[in-house]
């Protein structure tokens, strides 16, 4: 049924994307920029994939130059594919959007919170996640005003409503602050996906519900680690575990109760995927979880996992046709590539080259 | 040294000749003390030399390695937290305390690090992704800011160490090269005019004793003319008391001055 009108309104949106997804860097690409010597090498390399977007490069540019003109790119793709969509594709894209947007509004929570002019931090915010109404968030003085006449009316509202007071935005970290609308946003996306008209039932919702899934559950065993030895009780903690994905509900419950990695393995063990991860952290085992790495310069750390198994999702997302996942699954994929550029720009400027290979290719 | 030139003002008197030597002493003893201050302020100045380019060395391992740690934070957490950071600390974790070392009478400051306990104002930064990575890090930088720290107690005592050897050999060459040679000169000096002095008083008194004599010979003479002349005169009256009354006679002999 999907694929009968599917190409009336998205077709050329889909065509695209693909385009897109094959202009993503291979493996052999990777390699050949693994052997650069200089950031200069580097740019040459990328020349076919990001002409235009590095000319404008000094000689040796910063890695964070290098990073951001990368992300321009990222940016004006999405932007074209946005303005070419139309209805729920449209709405879809708005929803990918909202996740940086979470990003954004922390930000100038943050700057807002601590009395500084956030105008100049509309600068650092992630061009993604730009919204209209993001610049008359600097126009609040103190917090209750930014809540109440501002934050309203951000497309993040919902997730405001119900769950924060503009009390909770002074006294709880950004952080929790940061995490809870981000559950929020994942339960939202998540219920659009599967509800709506044009997607429910369709490969859309199929591929992904189980890519918010993972999200969800690579969420929670995050924060569950990353709380350890913090002030985040098990309560809170609890509250910003997204309630759906592999883990829920048994899993979140017994991560919400654990006390040390053993207690999120534990937590994980019904679940393969995850469960093959911390057997092969604890196997590798230099420095625990998270410690991207640590000594040696093959072992992978649980965040490096997560990632490929994010990026492994993401490629099997185009295997399906007449779908809105594939725009997700390229904003991830493209992500990745920038990050692992700027990790291999990294290496070569800092001179680290054996550890150049940690960054995750899946073509 | 030329001579007269390089003296301090003083007279040539006996009591300035006792000053002089006891300031020479003195100039002596201070010289030798402040030699070896000198030395073992140069003996601290080298270690501190060989310290600092040890810590140099260990700051671009350290820094290096905190550097990178920063390139993984920005993989893992795929964005820029450093304003998130910088706006949620607080306190200093990371203090420092100073505490003087003394080295032969020179205060060197010293800096002597530590870690303010429970205080992790940024622990849920990267809560959703990258927190331990973020933490991570921050202990590497906690190492690199410690490297700096030992870094800049070791600067700092070596620019102090170098001022102060500066001085103290500045003291040392002063007192070697120019007040021993000068008080020496002035004793030289001092010496050479009291013996000055003595050689004109001898001569004086020589000359005295010459016109003495000359006087006394001449005195004499006349004594003797007068005699013979009174002898022929009292040949007859009594030549037995020439004798006594001579001597009697010669009572007013002049005083000798010597």
């Amino acid at each position: 049924m999907e694929g009968l009108l599917f190409n009336v309104n998205n077709g050329y949106i889909e065509g695209i994307v693909r385009g897109y997804r094959n202009s993503l860097l291979t493996t052999p690409a990777y390699n050949n920029l693994t052997q650069c010597e200089t950031i200069d090498d580097l740019k040459l390399q990328l020349g076919p994939a990001y002409g235009d977007f590095l000319a404008s490069l000094p000689p040796n540019p910063s890695t964070s130059a290098l990073a951001s003109k990368t992300t321009d790119k990222l940016i004006s793709e999405f932007r074209y594919v946005r303005a070419n969509a139309t209805g729920a594709l449209a709405q879809f894209m708005d929803y990918v959007t909202y996740g940086y947007m979470i990003d954004n509004v922390a930000l100038l929570i943050t700057g807002t919170l601590h009395e500084r002019d956030t105008r100049e931090l509309l600068e650092r915010c992630h061009p993604l996640g730009w919204f209209e109404t993001m610049p008359v968030l600097c126009v609040a003085t103190n917090v209750e005003e930014l809540y109440n006449s501002v934050l309203i009316e951000t497309p993040l509202a919902p997730y405001f409503k119900g769950s924060l007071s503009h009390q909770d935005l002074d006294e709880l970290n950004i952080e929790i602050v940061r995490n809870t609308l981000y559950k929020n946003y994942l339960e939202d996306f998540y219920k659009f996906v599967n509800t709506h008209s044009e997607m429910a039932g369709t490969p859309t919702a199929e591929v992904m519900s189980n890519i918010l899934e993972f999200e969800a559950d690579r969420r929670a065993i995050n924060i569950t680690l990353n709380s350890f030895g913090t002030e985040l009780t098990k309560a809170d903690r609890n509250k910003l575990y997204p309630t759906f994905g592999k883990l829920y509900p048994e899993g979140t419950l017994m991560l919400s109760r654990a006390d040390d990695v053993e207690g999120v393995r534990l937590a994980v063990d019904g679940v393969h995927d995850y469960k093959t991860f911390f057997d092969a952290v604890s196997l590798g085992g230099s420095g625990g979880p998270g410690n991207m790495g640590g000594g040696s310069t093959d072992g992978k750390s649980l965040e490096d996992m997560f990632y490929q198994k994010e990026m492994e999702i993401s490629k099997d997302a185009f295997t399906r046709q007449f779908t809105y996942a594939i725009v997700y699954a390229w904003v991830k994929l493209r992500e990745q590539e920038i990050r692992n550029i700027t990790w291999i720009a990294e290496c070569i400027a800092q001179n680290q080259k054996d550890r150049i290979g940690n960054f995750i290719s899946v073509f | 040294m030329s001579g007269a030139a390089d003296r301090e003002a003083v007279f040539p008197t006996r009591q300035s000749l006792g000053i002089m030597k006891a300031k020479l002493k003195g100039a002596e003893t201070g010289h030798s003390l402040l030699k070896r201050k000198s030395e073992a302020l140069t003996k601290r100045f080298r270690e501190i030399t060989r310290r600092i380019d040890e810590a140099k060395r260990k700051m671009g391992r350290v820094m290096q390695i905190a550097a990178f740690s920063l390139a993984e934070v920005s993989y893992a957490v795929g964005g820029d937290i450093g304003y998130q950071v910088q706006e949620s600390a607080k306190s200093a974790r990371f203090r420092i305390r100073t505490k003087q070392d003394n080295v032969s009478g020179v205060l060197l400051p010293a800096f002597e690090s530590f870690l303010t306990e429970g205080n992790n104002d940024f622990g849920l930064t990267g809560l959703g992704k990258g927190g331990q990575q973020v933490q991570r890090c921050r202990e590497t930088y906690a190492r690199a800011v410690e490297a700096l720290v030992e870094l800049a107690s070791l600067q700092t005592a070596f620019v102090i160490l170098d001022e102060v050897i500066k001085v103290v050999n500045r003291r040392v060459n002063a007192i070697e090269h120019v007040i021993i040679p000068r008080t020496e000169n002035t004793i030289k000096y001092i010496n050479s005019e009291l013996d000055e002095l003595d050689r004109e008083e001898f001569y004086r008194l020589k000359k005295v004793a010459n016109k003495k004599q000359r006087d006394n010979a001449a005195a004499d003479a006349e004594m003797k003319a007068k005699r013979e002349a009174a002898g022929n005169n009292n040949t007859a009256a009594g030549a037995d008391d020439s004798g006594p009354a001579d001597i009697l006679a010669a009572e007013d002999d002049d005083d000798v001055i010597f």
